[in-house]
């Protein structure tokens, strides 16, 4: 064992290794529900030939690999050791911005970059990139788009890898390689192939594969990215943010699915008043009166004028968009009881403030979110309640998020349930509630496209062909399972 | 010409699949794009124009015999153009239609007929006639109606009744029809009788071309001698015939009409009024030889040369037959001026109509196939919620009132001068 | 060789007596194609022979058969409407698999914006189907005659919309696929049974070996049914077709606009791409009608517009000053914009916005084409794609070369050689003289702009051996320059052997590429019944 350390260190160098319990405390558990479990060590390489150095002695010493990207605090369980023995790839070093092409709208960045630091930099540029809502600060942006999280401007989704492009990774069997256009020129040299015009825009392929595809939600099963490039958008020059309040949700998908079908706007998701008020919240009491205050459901419109005519645009969607929602029975406002749209656009437009704004509740908080349609959306909302019930957790308390996802075509719906975790009675109420009603969402066709834990079993048990299928891919790709074995249905 | 003639044409196919549809553009629903009966009912790419174009070359390759299949393959097709418009849609050098002519011709010089092809050549040769119910005591369809006999007393205008109203009691009844309409605007009509003579379009289509030229010879000769100026007809067939055909084989003056053209004429003139509500809902459908094949026929005799290279050029210009000048709307015209009338389009009109399905010996030689088709049209007129499917061929209306017959459907057949009557 | 007939009597057994045939003359249908001539020894449109074609008439048929093939090591080949080579054989003993009898639109979800289809479905009959209710769906390159699952899965994916509705593999959601093995595996949320419109998941994504950049022309299995996105339609339900054949054109609404516009260089014309991209304006985006020749195509599109004209009055036509002046205009810098607003408001933005970027470049609109017939004609050529024949207008052989493909700036940088090139050949008679720059190209083949490519067309007589000599020769000077400024592109690696190919994707930039999927063809086909060379593999990787 000491001479695998000394293999290590004499990778990344002896200040980037670390086996000290304090360290490896902090990576044993999150705020998921996965059993607890200590790693060995935590190396943080800082280049991409450390990364392959790293995989390449994992195969040879049997040892399983996480890759980290993210800072604390983690909810889903996929960085939590499933297996004994196992190395944490932290690449928190690995924050470089690599190279930012205006005219093509792309970004290069490495694992560590947080969306943060990567919009500061963009927004010099005129740029911006897509985000989730309201990420963590210590979101790494490569993490959050490989493992698919939903953006919160569906119009930008052209597939559910949206704005993610070309990568460059290291393999489970330590091979390298550049993915997407990068894939059919040497990568190496990223500048010398801008010179060429080279804009690593498209991130299909290259060839007959799309190798992306093969490494997003994988929790680190599949290998280590080492870069990536991003479409951005371009940074408006007039943002407005508008409400559509309603009583009923129905309603309010059925206005959702008029104004997707036009295009319109920018930013687009439906909040429950719970969500709504834990956004604008930043301490429990004051969530509790926001919630008392705030209507059931909001459906949230952002509209962005940019290079070209951009208070024309912003005008004209705006009073299309109104006369829209109109036809819906409902009205469009900027205001919604104590929310100003300004203010929330400032906190969408930023990742969230510490304390990250699902735990300023309670301090803890679990979230299920699934694919199904928007139209489908009402439906599980009446089977989380009535699990909720079941369980006596409070209805009230729990925050829905629904997200249209590639452009309309299906939608990310998510619930967060937050409770005490220093409370041992909500605790085990939150795990029961957490397990019931997911088991109760996959019965009702909820789809976890992205299964962590328990949503494993759930979904891979239910599709025999794609779990061989995919065991077969993996034993390609990383044929001594050092990635982050026993994830998924690895 | 001669099969390698048209090999051009054989090798020119790209593929591209136009031909198994309507023009795309024209596309209105997934259930009514297809263009082609034949590999609409078979499947088989070979059943295709292009599927066929290439077994034609395959034959003249000697990459392939004459097999049975083989027959088929180029028998199973209504020869009803369809296929042509849609390639000549893009392009300039292709004669899909008169390719498989070409190709018919060449199997009945081999010797590769059909049976049931073989024995209507023989009735043509015994009475003159081509349909296959048994034939009527010829010129009794007329009985009554006080019509000049032209092979007896000459007459400038000629109702040609076709061999479907010779034999077929349900078609004679559109002959006197356009007979009566025709006598009661003023026209001074007569027919040929006893003495007339099959056009020949059939055994055309079915490869016979040296029984063709006789029935044209025939024709023209006792027309000529009758002192005929105008030809006119209620069977797009026989209209094809003498528009399109007779002309490339012999020279003629001799004005040719469909009756409906005459319709429309003498509505123009005011020499027939409708006075009489027709409440009915109709749709109308083209009959493949007086829509897209109802082109005339106009002479060229020029000579070839290439520009840019390569770019074949043809001095004078030379025809396309395309099916952009066929007889589209002066039935539409005359439907649409009947009192009480409406009409309602199918999504395939014009040069992309959906064939009956009776035509190019099939009604003969493959009933099911020919039926089915005229079932598909059947369904397409049903989906526009008409009443009633009117056309202006007799082989058209006598297949489909075949076909709804065999379905048990409600649908009415109308001949548009049978409407023209009940109207005027 | 024949099939063995008793291969023959269990395919029999599957798909029925009359969806199987070894007839000689059915073959030879299937061993047709356009642009054989150019790889024939005899210069013959007819390549390779299958044994037998298969039409299976279901999802279980097809697997049945791919089973049959499994258990007698036969190599099998699936298509649909199959307008291209790699539709065809590329090599003896395979079972040629038409899917014409799978066409059925399964579904339309108008409210999530997706349709289920079957192979034989092809563009113009769901875009029929999904406009009546304010959908619109992508239209390929090749046309509304071709199949949208067949480009979605199995082969490249540029149209002319692609810039508001994406390509191919992004509108492509989940899909059943018989694997070569004879497995079925449904991606996305149809493996668990929830549904066709997420594509991606559970966890990695397996549709990531089903295609790529492009699709494995039939190589790794056959795809059977698969959801596509849709886009929205704010035009009428219905479109009236109005015109003599060939004129056809239809009546733009009034939120909608059909533009040619014109810039000054080949840089102004990169710059007006990336700044539509900017602007997210256009629904239809396509320099399509240069694809005729620089010299031609002007001459030629007036005369189709004409019904009373034919290709023989083309030479008037580029005679008379009026087509000369606007085939000037046109030279080079233009292509079309349909701006479709989905609101009047909306369509008077875009149009503006259109006027603002042509003023920064230099660029204009170009007012003979905005004449109404011309501007109708031109809208629905773009929106229906209906006459893509018209690539083999001339003298029926149409190829295209050395096809950059990239961001704008990448693929303008080629044009002027491109265009040298093509004229150089052109001078010596034996191809169509339609002037060097028949330059085609959708402005991006992805969605939200950022990729362009460039398809130069080289139109030869067909019924010619010289020009066909010439359009070869012309080929392979393309290859070989593409081999050197592009290597390891598709131009470079266009016509090679297979010893040559092998050794060529060997030194190109990342070799392993193809190693991979060698190992994943080795994966899902271990019995090797697939059949394609579109799907490049590399056995072993060349040592260092």
């Amino acid at each position: 064992m000491a001479d695998n350390k000394l293999e290590l260190m004499q990778i990344v160098g002896v200040n980037n290794l670390f086996d000290d319990p304090a360290t490896l405390d902090i990576f044993s558990k999150d705020y998921s529900f996965v059993p607890s479990r200590r790693p060995r060590m935590v190396v943080r390489p800082s280049d991409a030939a450390q990364v392959q150095s790293i995989i390449k002695w994992a195969n040879q010493t049997a040892t399983t690999l996480i890759p980290v990207s993210s800072g604390p605090p983690h909810f889903r369980g996929d960085t939590v050791p499933t297996v004994g023995g196992a190395v944490i790839v932290d690449l928190s070093r690995m924050k470089g911005l690599l190279s930012i092409d205006r005219r093509n709208r792309i970004a290069i960045i490495e694992p560590g970059l947080t969306y943060g630091e990567l919009q500061a930099e963009l927004a010099k540029e005129g740029l911006r990139l897509s985000t989730p809502l309201l990420p963590r600060r210590s979101k790494s942006v490569l993490s959050s788009l490989l493992e698919r999280e939903p953006m919160i401007t569906p119009k930008y989704q052209w597939s559910l890898m949206e704005p993610l492009r070309c990568l460059g990774l290291v393999w489970g069997d330590g091979s390298k390689m550049s993915t997407g256009e990068a894939g059919e020129y040497s990568s190496d040299n990223i500048k010398e192939q801008q010179k060429k015009h080279r804009s690593f825009v498209v991130g299909m392929g290259p060839n007959n594969v799309d190798y992306y595809r093969l490494v997003s939600a994988a929790q680190g099963t599949m290998g280590i990215i080492t870069w990536a490039s991003v479409k951005c958008e371009l940074l408006p020059s007039i943002r407005k943010l508008f409400f559509v309040p309603s009583n009923d949700l129905q309603t309010l998908i059925d206005c959702a699915h008029k104004i997707l079908k036009v295009r319109f706007g920018d930013e687009l998701f439906i909040l429950n008043g719970a969500n709504l008020a834990s956004v604008l919240s930043s301490s429990s009491d004051q969530f509790k009166s926001l919630q008392r205050q705030l209507p059931p459901w909001v459906l949230l419109i952002g509209i962005a004028g940019r290079d070209y005519l951009p208070h024309e645009r912003v005008a004209f969607q705006e009073k299309d968009i109104y006369e829209l929602v109109n036809r819906s029975g409902l009205e469009m406002t900027s205001t919604v009881h104590s929310a100003e749209s300004n203010e929330v656009l400032e906190k969408l437009y930023n990742p969230s403030r510490e304390t990250y704004w699902k735990l300023r509740y309670k301090g803890g908080c679990q979230d299920i979110f699934f694919i199904t349609n928007l139209n489908k959306t009402p439906e599980f909302v009446a089977t989380m309640h009535s699990t909720a019930e079941a369980f006596k957790y409070p209805e009230k308390d729990i925050g829905v998020y629904i997200q249209p996802l590639h452009q309309g075509v299906c939608c990310h719906c998510e619930f967060n349930l937050p409770y005490d975790p220093d409370s041992s009675e909500e605790l085990t109420r939150a795990q029961a509630l957490f397990a019931k009603a997911s088991e109760n969402i996959s019965f009702g066709g909820g789809f976890f496209s992205r299964p962590y834990g328990i949503w494993a079993d759930m979904v891979y048990n239910r599709d025999a062909a794609t779990t061989i299928m995919l065991r077969k891919v993996k034993g390609l790709f990383d044929p001594n399972d050092v990635m982050n074995s026993g994830k998924l249905c690895f | 010409m001669a099969l390698g003639d048209y090999r051009p044409t054989m090798r020119g196919c790209t593929r591209c699949s136009y031909c198994k549809f309507i023009t795309l553009a024209h596309i209105k629903s997934s259930r009514f794009a297809s263009g082609c009966p034949s590999i609409a009912y078979k499947s088989f790419q070979t059943y295709s124009a292009g599927g066929r174009l290439s077994a034609a070359l395959s034959l003249l390759e000697g990459r392939t015999n004459y097999t049975h299949k083989f027959k088929e393959i180029v028998y199973q097709c209504q020869l009803c153009g369809l296929c042509d418009v849609a390639c000549k849609l893009c392009r300039y050098d292709m004669d899909v239609l008169d390719t498989f002519r070409e190709l018919r011709f060449k199997m009945v010089e081999d010797g590769q007929t059909l049976p049931q092809h073989a024995s209507l050549i023989k009735k043509l040769h015994e009475i003159d006639c081509m349909s296959t119910q048994p034939l009527v005591d010829q010129g009794m369809w007329a009985q009554e109606l006080e019509v000049t006999d032209l092979s007896e007393k000459p007459g400038s205008v000629l109702f040609h009744a076709g061999c479907e109203s010779r034999s077929d009691n349900r078609m004679k009844k559109v002959a006197r029809s356009a007979v009566t309409v025709l006598k009661n605007a003023g026209v001074d009509i007569g027919i040929m009788g006893k003495a007339e003579h099959c056009c020949g379009a059939k055994a055309y289509d079915m490869g016979y071309k040296s029984d063709f030229d006789r029935c044209a010879q025939n024709n023209l000769q006792a027309w000529t001698k009758a002192g005929v100026r105008t030809v006119v007809t209620s069977c797009s067939n026989c209209y094809f015939a003498f528009k399109r055909l007779y002309p490339k084989y012999a020279e003629s003056n001799i004005e040719v009409l469909h009756t409906i053209e005459f319709i429309y004429r003498l509505l123009e003139e005011g020499k027939i009024r409708f006075s009489r509500d027709l409440p009915l809902t109709v749709t109308y459908h083209d009959p493949c030889h007086l829509g897209r094949m109802g082109e005339p026929y106009l002479p060229w005799d020029g000579v070839v040369s290439k520009v840019f290279g390569q770019i074949p050029k043809h001095v004078p210009s030379k025809p396309r037959y395309n099916g952009a000048w066929g007889v589209y709307e002066p039935p539409r015209e005359i439907l649409r001026s009947i009192p009480g009338l409406r009409l309602i389009e199918m999504e395939r009109t014009k040069e992309n109509a959906w064939c009956c399905g009776a035509g190019g010996g099939v009604n003969e030689a493959y009933p099911e196939f020919s039926l089915w088709t005229a079932s598909e049209r059947i369904e397409e007129a049903k989906s526009t919620k008409a009443t009633a499917l009117v056309s202006a061929c007799l082989q058209c209306e006598r297949n489909f009132m075949d076909a709804i017959r065999s379905n048990g459907d409600t649908m009415k057949v109308y001949d548009i001068v049978e409407l023209v009557q009940l109207a005027s | 060789m024949p099939l063995p007939s008793e291969i023959y009597a269990v395919l029999e057994d599957i798909v029925g007596r009359e969806y199987i045939s070894a007839e000689p003359s059915i073959l030879d249908s299937y061993a047709w194609m356009r642009a054989n001539e150019l790889r024939t020894k005899d210069r013959s449109g007819f390549f390779i022979r299958p044994e037998a074609v298969v039409l299976p008439g279901s999802s279980e048929e097809v697997q049945a058969i791919i089973r049959t093939c499994n258990r007698f090591k036969i190599k099998c080949k699936a298509f649909s409407t199959g307008w291209i080579v790699p539709a065809q054989p590329s090599v003896s003993g395979v079972i040629s698999m038409d899917l014409r009898r799978l066409n059925r639109i399964l579904e339309i979800d108008e409210k999530n914006m997706f349709a289920v289809i079957e192979p034989y479905v092809i563009g113009a009959q769901l875009q029929a189907e999904v406009m009546k209710l304010g959908l619109n769906c992508h239209i390929i390159g090749a046309g509304g005659g071709c199949s949208p699952l067949a480009a979605a899965t199995s082969f490249i994916g540029n149209g002319a919309d692609g810039i508001f509705m994406g390509y191919s593999s992004e509108t492509l959601l989940a899909f059943e696929w018989v694997l070569p093995n004879g497995d079925i595996l449904r991606t996305g949320s149809l493996g668990a049974g929830f549904g066709w419109s997420c594509g991606e998941g559970p966890g990695p994504s397996l549709r990531g070996i089903a295609r790529g950049i492009m699709g494995a022309s039939g190589a790794i299995g056959v795809f059977t049914k698969c959801a596509v996105k849709l886009a929205p339609w704010p035009g009428p339900a219905e479109i009236n077709v109005e015109g003599t054949v060939p004129a056809y054109r239809t009546k733009l609404p009034d939120n909608f606009r059909a533009y040619t516009i014109a810039m000054p260089s080949w840089k102004a014309y990169a710059d007006v791409c990336y700044k539509i991209y900017d602007a997210e304006i256009g629904y239809i985006i396509h320099r399509q009608f240069s694809m005729l020749g620089e010299d031609l195509s002007t001459a030629f599109f007036t005369l189709y517009m004409d019904p009373t004209k034919s290709l023989d009055d083309l030479e008037e036509f580029t005679q008379d000053p009026k087509i000369q002046r606007l085939a000037d205009e046109l030279r080079h810098y233009s292509f079309q914009i349909i701006l479709a607003g989905m609101t009047l408001r909306d369509i008077d933005y875009q149009e503006k916005v259109l006027d603002q970027i042509l003023g920064e470049v230099g660029g204009h609109r170009v007012a003979d084409m905005s004449d109404p017939e011309k501007a109708q004609f031109v809208f629905l050529y773009l929106l229906k794609l209906h006459c893509k024949n018209l690539n083999h207008v001339y003298a029926g052989g149409k190829a295209q070369y050395f096809r950059p493909d990239g961001s704008p700036d990448y693929s303008v940088e080629y044009a002027p050689f491109m265009i040298e090139l093509l004229r150089k050949h052109q001078q010596k008679g034996l191809l169509v003289k339609t002037g060097g720059d028949s330059l085609m190209s959708t402005i991006s083949a992805i969605g939200g702009g950022g990729d362009f490519h460039l398809e130069q067309f080289v139109s030869y007589n067909l019924n010619d051996m010289e020009s066909i000599e010439a359009a070869r020769e012309l080929a392979e000077e393309a290859r070989k320059i593409a081999a050197e400024k592009m290597p390891g592109s598709s131009a470079a690696l266009a016509g090679l052997t297979q010893d040559a190919m092998l050794a060529a994707i060997a030194a190109s930039a990342q070799p392993i590429r193809y190693h991979w999927q060698w190992k994943i063809r080795q994966m899902l086909d271990p019995n090797g019944v697939g059949e394609s060379a579109g799907y490049p593999t590399l056995k072993e990787l060349p040592k260092l």
